[in-house]
């Protein structure tokens, strides 16, 4: 078995003894971690001369559902 | 319901939808309504934690059950926050929270809603709970909380 082989089959011992709080936070953790990461650098993105098509390609969105979510400012708390 | 909201808890309301952009979340749950009352004095030296201890520990919960699951942040660092929509939904226990301020309130024959009647609705989550799970990390006795709460 390779070295990698062994890493997933501990990460999925991993995943499987974690309790379901620990699981579903951890889940919660990378989608906050997600949105700040995204919202970051479509920012950048934006400011660099990308088209909202071009960045929904990029994180595999639609034009509409990025520009939906990012085009509108004022409201940026 | 809003305008027998104390002015106080209107900004703790607002502050909870600016902690739920801080923390990339989409809804404002009752771990945001927590930090935000923290943010009053009164409220942080009756549970005995501050805003900032309360997001250091949100941060340090995230953390460990990422370890939990095999992933390892190492150095990052959370980078700005996310934009929030014009309309910021709640989760199902902020609204149920919202609903046991109001009762909390009514049953004091109160003519506002408080930061108090809020922090005392939030005492009230059953775990698991994002408020629940962040006064547990912090440590927070709730019984010795609401005891300190009636002098405020």
């Amino acid at each position: 078995m390779s070295k990698e082989t062994d890493t997933a089959a501990d990460l999925g011992v991993q995943l499987r003894t974690a309790d379901p709080a620990t699981g579903l936070r951890a889940a919660g953790a990378l989608r906050r971690i997600a949105e700040l990461v995204e919202a970051t650098h479509v920012a950048e993105a934006r400011r660099a001369g990308w088209s909202w098509e071009q960045i929904g390609d990029a994180l595999g969105v639609t034009r509409q559902s990025v520009h939906t979510k990012y085009g509108k400012k004022g409201t940026d708390v | 319901m809003f305008e027998t909201f104390a002015k106080s808890t209107r900004v703790a309301f607002d502050d909870a939808k600016y902690e739920a952009a801080r923390r990339g979340d989409r809804r404002v749950g009752t771990d945001h309504l927590l930090i935000s009352l923290l943010n009053e004095p009164a409220i942080a030296t009756a549970v005995g934690a501050d805003a900032e201890a309360a997001r250091r520990a949100a941060e340090a919960l995230d953390r460990g059950a990422l370890k939990a699951v095999g992933v390892d942040l190492g150095d990052y660092r959370a980078p700005g926050r996310a934009s929030l929509g014009r309309h910021v939904p709640l989760t199902a226990g902020a609204k149920s929270v919202l609903q046991r301020t109001l009762a909390i309130a009514a049953s004091e024959k109160s003519r506002s809603l408080t930061p108090r009647h809020m922090m005392l609705a939030l005492l009230e989550r059953p775990a698991p709970d994002p408020a629940a799970d962040l006064l547990a990390a912090l440590g927070t006795d709730p019984d010795r909380t609401r005891e300190r709460l009636a002098a405020v």
